[in-house]
C-alpha cells in the first residue's frame, strides 16, 4: 500500500523487513520492528496526555533512536513534529516552544540543563519525555516519563487519530531575513512527494546503508532519514564531523553504500582526513546540497571516490528539501550547475513582474510541485511574500543554459550559508546591539575554504568605551547558538555607508578579504 | 598542574567556553560529549597546537584519542615534543 501519511513509511518498512537494522548508532543496531514499537509507545503515551490532533511537539536530542521514534510517535498521535537544533540556547529554545505553542517535548540527556533555564519563559506543557526532571518545577509539566519507562509503555490500546495527507506533519525552523526564525509548515503530502522523488533519482533500495552525518532537524538530514526509512534501508548515524577519520572508519567498517554532506563536509574530508587510507568498495553514491560545488572540488572529489556517483543537489526547507539535482555523468561537463528539476518539480526563472526570462539571462528560481510547503507558521505576511500564484519564490537568482541546466548566480537576501547552517545577519546584529557598549554592528558572510562562508562581525563601540573583543564574544556566546557566534570579530571606528546611511556590506566583505590575505 | 595542561585548559576555556564554566571542565571530560567543540572548533584547536608547540598535526592524528580532552591533549603534546 502506498503510504498516505509520513509514518506509514515506517510501518511498511517494519512489516516488510522487521528484523532489518534501521539505525546503527555507536555500534548498536535498532531493527525496524523495535523502531516502530518505540514510535507506537511514544504515540500511546502522548495520546494519554490530552493532546488534540494537530498539536505541536518538539524533539531536542542527538540520539537518533530517541529522535526518530519521537518524530514518528508524535505524528502517529496526530501531532506535528518540530525537530529542534541541538546547538541551542535557553533564549532560542523558549522562542521555539512559544512560537508554535508546543504541547510537549522529548529531550535528550545532554539538553536538560538548557531546558531547565527556559521554564520561567514557557507555558505549562502537557507532556515531557526526558531522562530526568530534577530541577523542573512540577507545575510546568502535566505528564512526564523517562525514555527508559517509555520503552516499556503499554501501546496495545493505541489508535492513531485519522489525519489527512494534507494535514501538517512537521515544522522545520529556518532563519528568516527579518532575524526571527520562521517555522516552515510541511504537510504529509509534501514530505511523501519529495521522498518518492529523491528515492527515484538516487535509486535507493532496502540494500542501502547510508552514513548519516547531517542532523535530522534540518531539512537535508530529514530527507536522508525519510528516504532511507521509506525503502527499509539502514541509517549509520554519527552526526559529528569533528573527527573526520572516525566517520571514515565507520563508513569502511559498515560498508556504507551512500554518503551525504554539505560543502564543508567534503572540504573537511579532503583537507583534514586520512581519506586515502580507507576503502569503500560498496559506496555507490555521494550527495551534496547546500551550495553548488566548485569545479575544483568536483574534480578532487571524483578522484578521491572513483566510480562513485556524485549528485549535486539544490533545494530549500520550503520545498521539503529538494528541488533539483545534477545527474552524476554531468558533474564535470556541467560543473558549477545545480542541474535539472527532480521528478515532480517544475522550475522556472522569472523576473519581478512574473515574466519568464530568456535562456541565458538571470531570473529568480520559482518552483512548483507537491513538495512545496503549506506556508510559514503564524506568518501570513511572510508566507504571502514567497508563496505566489506562480509558485514558490526561492529568492535565489540563476540562469539556465541551452540544455536546461540551472546555474545559481546569487541570493536576493544577504543570508549567510556557513557549514550546514543558514544564518540571518540581522539576528546576530540584533543580539550584538543588546550589548550596552555597542553603538553599531554589521555581520557579513566571507568566503571560507571549509565553511563556504565564515561569519564576520564588525562592531563600532560607543564613544569612550574600553570594551574588549572578548566581552563581545562572551555576550554572543551567552545569547546565540554556537553556530551563529561570529568566527571573526573586528572593532572598527566606523562602518562604511551609502549617502542614505545604508551599511555597505560589500565593502565590509572586501575589508575582511583584505585582512585574510594580509595574514 | 603541568604547564602544558594549564595552557591547554586556558585555551579551551578562553576560546570555547569564553571564560565561563571553566571550574566545571574536568580534565578527562570529552569535548565531543560535552558539546564543547564542533568541526570548525577542532580545526582552530589544531591551528593553535601547531603555532604554540611548533609541530605539525598530521591528518591521521586528528582523532579523539589525541584531541578530545585536556588529558588526551596533554599526552599528545608531550608525545609530539619528544
Amino acid at each position: 500500500m502506498e503510504p498516505r501519511l509520513t509514518y506509514h513509511m515506517l510501518q511498511r518498512a517494519a512489516k516488510n523487513h522487521p528484523d532489518k537494522t534501521a539505525i546503527l548508532y555507536k555500534g548498536t543496531g535498532t531493527s525496524y520492528r523495535e523502531l516502530l514499537d518505540r514510535a507506537e509507545k511514544t504515540a500511546a503515551f502522548i495520546s494519554s496526555c490530552g493532546t488534540l490532533p494537530g498539536f505541536r511537539a518538539g524533539i531536542l536530542s542527538d540520539d537518533p533512536v530517541e529522535y526518530i521514534s519521537s518524530y514518528f510517535g508524535i505524528q502517529m498521535a496526530g501531532g506535528v513534529s518540530v525537530g529542534l537544533n541541538t546547538q541551542t540556547t535557553p533564549r532560542s529554545l523558549s522562542y521555539h516552544i512559544n512560537d508554535c505553542q508546543m504541547d510537549g517535548l522529548a529531550v535528550g540527556k545532554r539538553f536538560l540543563r538548557i531546558l531547565k533555564e527556559t521554564f520561567q519563559d514557557v507555558p505549562t506543557l502537557k507532556f515531557m519525555v526526558a531522562n530526568s526532571l530534577e530541577g523542573f518545577p512540577s507545575e510546568k509539566v502535566n505528564n512526564s516519563i523517562t525514555f527508559k519507562d517509555l520503552w516499556e509503555y503499554d501501546s496495545s490500546a493505541l489508535e492513531p487519530p485519522f489525519r489527512s495527507s494534507c494535514d501538517l506533519a512537521q515544522i522545520i525552523y529556518t532563519s528568516g531575513t527579518t532575524g526571527k526564525p520562521k517555522g516552515v509548515m510541511l504537510r504529509h503530502s509534501n514530505l511523501l512527494a519529495n521522498t518518492k522523488s529523491i528515492v527515484k533519482y538516487l535509486g535507493i533500495t532496502g540494500d542501502d546503508r547510508v552514513m548519516a552525518v547531517l542532523p535530522f532537524f534540518y531539512s537535508y538530514g530529514n530527507s536522508i532519514m525519510l528516504t532511507h526509512i521509506c525503502q527499509g534501508a539502514t541509517l549509520v548515524v554519527n552526526q559529528n564531523m569533528v573527527y573526520p577519520n572516525v566517520i571514515l572508519k565507520e563508513m569502511e567498517d559498515n560498508e556504507v553504500t551512500g554518503f551525504s554532506g554539505v560543502p564543508s563536509t567534503f572540504a573537511i574530508l579532503l583537507h583534514r582526513s586520512n581519506l586515502h587510507e580507507f576503502s569503500f568498495p560498496k559506496l555507490r553514491y555521494i550527495t551534496q546540497a547546500g551550495a553548488p560545488m566548485s569545479p575544483a572540488l568536483a574534480i578532487r572529489l571524483k578522484e578521491a571516490f572513483p566510480g562513485v556517483n556524485i549528485y549535486i543537489m539544490y533545494g530549500q526547507t520550503e520545498a521539503s528539501a529538494r528541488l533539483s539535482y545534477l545527474p552524476p555523468p554531468d558533474l564535470l561537463k556541467k560543473a558549477g550547475s545545480i542541474g535539472i528539476p527532480i521528478p515532480g518539480v517544475e522550475l522556472s526563472l522569472l523576473d519581478e513582474s512574473g515574466e519568464k526570462v530568456p535562456v541565458g539571462q538571470t531570473g529568480e528560481i520559482v518552483a512548483r510541485g507537491e513538495n512545496i510547503m503549506a506556508g510559514y507558521w503564524n506568518s501570513p505576511e511572510e508566507t504571502a511574500k514567497v508563496l505566489r500564484p506562480e509558485g514558490l519564490r526561492t529568492g535565489d537568482l540563476a540562469w539556465q543554459d541551452d540544455d536546461g541546466y540551472f546555474y545559481i548566480v546569487s541570493r536576493k537576501s544577504d543570508m549567510i550559508k556557513s557549514g550546514s547552517h543558514r544564518i540571518a545577519p540581522k539576528e546576530i546584529e540584533d543580539v550584538v546591539m543588546e550589548h550596552s557598549e555597542v553603538s553599531e554592528a554589521a555581520v557579513v558572510g566571507v568566503e571560507d575554504d571549509i565553511l563556504g562562508e565564515a561569519i564576520w562581525l564588525f562592531v563600532v563601540l560607543k564613544p569612550g568605551s574600553n570594551c574588549k573583543l572578548q566581552e563581545i564574544k562572551k555576550h554572543c556566546r551567552r545569547l546565540l547558538p554556537a553556530f551563529k557566534v561570529p568566527h571573526k570579530m573586528v572593532i572598527t571606528e566606523a562602518l562604511p555607508k551609502t549617502a542614505t546611511g545604508k551599511i555597505k556590506k560589500n565593502d565590509l566583505k572586501k575589508q575582511a578579504s583584505e585582512r585574510i590575505s594580509n595574514r | 598542574m603541568s604547564d602544558i595542561k594549564e595552557q591547554v585548559r586556558d585555551f579551551i576555556i578562553e576560546n570555547f567556553l569564553f571564560g565561563e564554566g571553566g571550574e566545571d571542565l574536568k580534565d578527562d571530560d570529552s569535548f565531543l560529549e560535552k558539546g564543547i567543540i564542533d568541526s570548525t572548533g577542532v580545526l582552530e584547536l589544531v591551528e593553535w597546537l601547531e603555532e604554540t608547540f611548533d609541530f605539525k598535526v598530521e591528518d591521521e592524528e586528528l582523532v579523539p584519542e589525541n584531541l578530545d580532552s585536556v588529558n588526551n591533549l596533554e599526552a599528545f603534546i608531550s608525545k609530539k615534543q619528544k
